[in-house]
């Protein structure tokens, strides 16, 4: 048996100090008895120890003895060789997506992975190094090259399921990139292999699965989202759910609305298909909404969502313009919205553009552009929004960017502009709608954290009011622009970045996140209007508090209640008045962060071999190469060692105070009435032992 | 002059000693030994007697001797020069032989005390030495009281010292003053040589009490010297309760107050129940050897009050009654 360090067996040296200290003569104590006949007619065994001559056998020498065996082995340091399996240098990715949650396999299938990759460990080489790769949204090293297991094993005990897809590509490129460092590299994938490999990708070592999960019974909720009727009177709801298993499920989904049951429906799902539910009529006063199904299932992740119900909140729009019908149609059938009006030469200091939501400058520029969102069409000159360079006549369109969401739903591929504005891109903008010349149509940004949008042409000069595509790109620009200033009211994948705004006058924001921990942000630069957040990696409520108003505390945006510091001074276009609903810009707002991922939900166990062909040619032992002059791997056996030596110490403890164990004993068996004292001799009227005569 | 109060007579009462200390005993007697209620209640005891006894003097104990009781034991043929008032006159009237009547003679019993008088009896709580004493005291009275002889020795050395024989409940107190003044002897007492000196003294068959703790390698030669003197013996052994159950702990030396040796011991729980239990088994040995030898033996702790010794152990044996 090989020892780490054979010179700790030096301390058996400690064997004949144990021998000698049993020969030597005990100081004892004198006590004067009346005989010592006694003693010496009975006695003659207790005589314990001689002076050195004599050693008397004890069984608790015994046990001292081997006990100093015991410590010096564990001092060497023992341990036995085998055949190493593994590449020198190691590389364990340890898949953390939401799939890995999933409880086919006790407790899960993550933890049952980090066991599975902890054993396949001991098949490491003597000196091995252990790289650990947490494989979430955003893969990141936990543990880099390091020979000390118990680091390996604290890293693996750190990585935690998130409830988002992982970058299993990226994950993959960073571990090919660590192995590429040493000559002889493995890359161990503990997964599910519930992903598609990605295309394109080798990495640069052997790459061996360790595969876990077995199941794929899981229905999922796919999609939830609440709208509010045109008539703001009421709000419906809308739930898809999936079964992605292959055996038919009964399902029931339930719909809470802040914390009570508002209804519940039984479904009955096919295999491998989907159920949508609408839900109407839901009450006007729930603000967050919550899906829960009450099925059984093996992946719990999916089984609850949660929605905000957009406020109701009323735009106000000012249209700064000559008149023009097509645009004013199209603002007017915008939900929750009115329109105001003012022409150029009417626009100035005394019409307040900081009590609207979005101020619309139609072939006119003010000198000082307003705080607040602004869309600008055709600017007739230079000015912060862009330097206009000249006229295009009949531009031909570019292909604009394919998901674009201020395009969604609009097909631009019939568009003919007679006239539009030559404009150079401002450094804060990015373009939307571009000609074949590369020249901006439709730009927009946030310009010094102002949602900012140019339209290079009046929609007069052009087809588009004559095309379906118009109120669409009108609905999306207004709310790209309005709704960049608020919280995002659709749901936020786990993971992702959130844009969040802060109210004039705060100094930053406070977001309190569903385990209730909360983060304070500030924004990005001194006087920004926007936060960005990134710790969505929870699934639920988030909820934004603005710092430095006092306001917090407030209601959640949407409850009515807020009113403007002043009336609007322009005459309303429209001939409704203006509503009340208006919403305090300082108060705190929601917003949910869902799974909805219909790949993560199918946990159905993937090819392992798929991502084994990911990797290089096998180099192991017997192909040459590195792997010939591998160490072997080594099994240290302290652990039995240690256990023995534990053993023999309680042994010895036993032995040491068997007299307060004979009396615990003898005081049990008094307590429950049996007699414990041998029968005293026949005719004898002696006192025995814990007993009176 | 004043007549005593009330108040001084209760101060008179209250002055006596507690414990019932009799007051007229002599200044030789130990008071720890007896008081006057305990004396009381030995009157109405005796040492029983199993067989006949061969004594001196005309006494209360069936003789083996035929005398001048009233109580009859049996005829023989007239022989000459037999007193003519013992014939039986009446038998002779109906079958006309001449038989003498026998009587059975009536004598003293002698009661021989042996106190072992030796160092090892003056250890143990409580001393053994003062348990002997009482114990001796309480069975001498007993004798005296029921007009027996009553010959004290303690065993000290090799020689045992006998005190003149007392007869008569009057000799009570010079009893107790001789028990009050053994000592214990310093040396090593040799038990047999002891027994075989104080035997030597002891005339005609009786009573032999020893009583000892019989620590001594010779114990059993003892007691087979004492059964074969033909009296009837009882032995009291006594010993300590820390004998008994001894409460030493850990690695001691043990230095024999007689002798001075020493042993070297090591003693735990274990230990000492099995030096217990082979206290028990020598007992046990004694008891076997002495039912053997037709001896009384009794094996006695000494914090036994010694009323219940007296009054229900020894009665319990047959000792007295």
């Amino acid at each position: 048996m090989p020892f780490a360090a054979p010179l700790a067996l030096l301390g058996l040296a400690f064997l004949p100090l144990v021998v000698a200290f049993w020969m030597l003569k005990l100081r004892r104590t004198e006590r004067t008895v009346s005989s010592t006949l006694l003693w010496q007619r009975f006695g003659e065994d207790l005589q314990a120890n001689a002076p050195w001559q004599r050693l008397r056998r004890s069984f608790l020498l015994l046990l001292q003895l081997l006990l100093v065996i015991l410590l010096a082995f564990l001092a060497a340091q023992p341990f036995v060789e085998r055949p190493a399996t593994l590449a020198r240098d190691l590389v364990v990715v340890v898949d953390a997506s939401a799939s890995m949650a999933a409880t086919d396999v006790a407790p899960s299938r993550l933890e049952a992975a980090k066991a599975l990759a902890l054993d396949a460990l001991r098949d490491l080489p003597a000196g091995g190094r252990v790289s650990v790769v947490a494989a979430g949204a955003t893969p990141r090293v936990v543990a880099n090259a390091t020979a000390d297991m118990g680091r390996v094993r604290v890293a693996l005990a750190g990585i935690t399921a998130t409830p988002a897809s992982a970058d299993m590509g990226e994950a993959l490129a960073l571990a090919s990139a660590l192995a590429a460092r040493a000559g002889d590299a493995q890359v161990l994938v503990a997964t599910d292999a519930a992903f598609s490999p990605p295309k394109g990708l080798e990495v640069a070592a052997p790459v061996t699965v360790l595969q876990v999960g077995r199941e794929r019974k899981n229905q999922a909720i796919v999609a939830f989202a609440v709208r509010s009727a045109p008539t703001a009177v009421t709000r419906s709801v809308f739930i898809s759910v999936a079964n992605l298993d292959l055996e038919p499920a009964d399902e029931r989904v339930e719909l809470w609305g802040d914390g009570r049951l508002l209804e519940a429906r039984d479904l009955f799902l096919d295999p491998v298909s989907r159920a949508d539910i609408g839900i109407d009529d839901v009450p006007l006063d729930v603000r967050v909404l919550e899906a829960r199904l009450a099925g059984d299932d093996q992946l719990a992740l999916d089984d609850r969502a949660w929605a905000v119900v957009p406020p109701d909140r009323l735009l106000r729009i000012l249209l700064v313009s000559e008149g023009d019908p097509y645009l004013e149609t199209a603002l007017s059938f915008l939900p929750n919205a009115e329109l105001y009006g003012v022409t150029p030469a009417d626009y100035g200091t005394g019409t307040k553009p900081e009590l609207f939501d979005l101020v619309i400058f139609d072939a006119a520029l003010p000198a000082t552009l307003p705080r607040v969102p602004t869309l600008a069409i055709a600017p007739p000159r230079s000015g912060p929004l862009g330097t206009v360079t000249g006229t295009l006549e009949d531009p031909a369109l570019g292909r604009p960017t394919p998901d674009e969401p201020l395009l969604r739903y609009v097909d631009l591929t019939t568009l003919h502009v007679a006239q539009a504005a030559r404009l150079s891109l401002p450094a804060w903008a990015r373009t939307v709608v571009p000609t074949a010349a590369g020249d901006p149509l439709l730009y927009t940004g946030s310009r010094d954290g102002v949602a900012t949008g140019v339209l290079a042409f009046e929609p007069r000069r052009s087809d588009l009011p004559l095309q379906v595509a118009f109120p669409i790109l009108v609905s999306n620009l207004v709310g790209e622009l309005v709704g960049a200033s608020r919280a995002p009211t659709a749901a936020v994948a786990p993971g992702s970045l959130v844009s969040l705004p802060i109210p004039s006058g705060a100094t930053g924001l406070r977001v309190t996140r569903p385990d209730a921990t909360t983060l304070d942000l500030a924004p990005a630069v001194t006087g920004g209007a926007t936060a960005t957040f990134a710790a969505t990696e929870q699934l639920g409520i988030y909820t934004v508090t603005p710092l430095g108003l006092g306001g917090a505390g407030r209601a959640p945006s949407g409850s009515p209640g807020g009113s403007p510091a002043a009336s609007p001074t322009a005459a309303p276009a429209s001939s409704a008045p203006p509503s009340p609903l208006v919403v305090d810009p300082s108060a705190p707002v929601q917003f949910a962060v869902d799974l909805f991922d219909v790949g993560e939900s199918t946990i159905a166990p993937g090819s392992a071999a798929a991502v084994e062909r990911l990797g290089s040619a096998v180099t192991g032992n017997g192909a040459g190469g590195a792997g010939n002059d591998r160490p072997p791997a080594r099994d240290d056996l302290w652990i039995p060692l240690a256990a023995i030596a534990l053993a023999f110490l309680v042994l010895e403890a036993i032995i040491v105070q068997r007299d307060a164990l004979v009396r615990m004993r003898r005081w049990l068996a008094g307590r429950l009435g049996r007699g414990g004292a041998p029968a005293p001799p026949a005719g004898s009227t002696l006192p025995r032992p814990g007993r009176p005569a | 002059m004043e007549r005593p109060t009330p108040e001084a007579g209760n101060a008179a009462r209250t002055a006596r000693p507690s414990g019932g200390r009799p007051a007229f005993l002599p200044s030789a007697v130990d008071p720890t030994v007896f008081d006057e209620d305990f004396l009381r209640r030995l009157q109405r005891l005796a040492v029983l007697v199993k067989l006949p006894v061969r004594g001196g003097l005309k006494g209360g104990r069936r003789s083996v001797k035929r005398g001048q009781s009233v109580e009859f034991a049996d005829y023989r043929d007239y022989t000459l020069g037999d007193d003519l008032r013992q014939l039986d006159w009446n038998v002779y009237a109906r079958l006309e032989k001449l038989l003498v009547k026998l009587f059975i003679e009536e004598e003293d019993l002698t009661v021989t005390l042996l106190v072992d008088g030796s160092a090892s009896m003056a250890h143990g709580s409580p001393d053994k030495l003062v348990f002997a004493k009482r114990a001796a005291a309480a069975l001498g009275y007993i004798a005296l009281a029921a007009e027996d002889r009553v010959v004290l020795a303690s065993l000290g050395g090799r020689a045992a010292r006998r005190r003149a024989a007392l007869r008569g409940s009057g000799r009570a107190f010079r009893l107790l003053a001789d028990l009050s003044a053994i000592q214990p002897a310093a040396g090593v007492t040799d038990l047999v040589a002891a027994c075989r000196h104080a035997l030597a003294q002891v005339t005609g068959r009786g009573v032999i009490v020893l009583i000892s703790d019989l620590l001594d390698p010779g114990a059993e030669r003892a007691l087979r010297d004492l059964a074969g003197t033909g009296s009837e013996v009882i032995v009291l052994h006594v010993l300590a309760p820390d004998e008994l159950n001894p409460t030493l702990d850990g690695d001691l030396r043990l230095v024999d107050a007689e002798t001075g040796s020493t042993v070297d011991v090591t003693l735990d729980l274990a230990a000492r129940d099995r030096y217990t239990e082979r206290v028990g088994a020598w007992q046990v040995e004694l008891a076997a050897l002495a039912a053997k030898r037709r001896i009384a033996y009794v094996p006695l702790a000494s914090d036994v009050p010694l009323a219940d010794l007296v009054f229900a152990e020894l009665r319990r044996r047959r000792v007295v009654g």
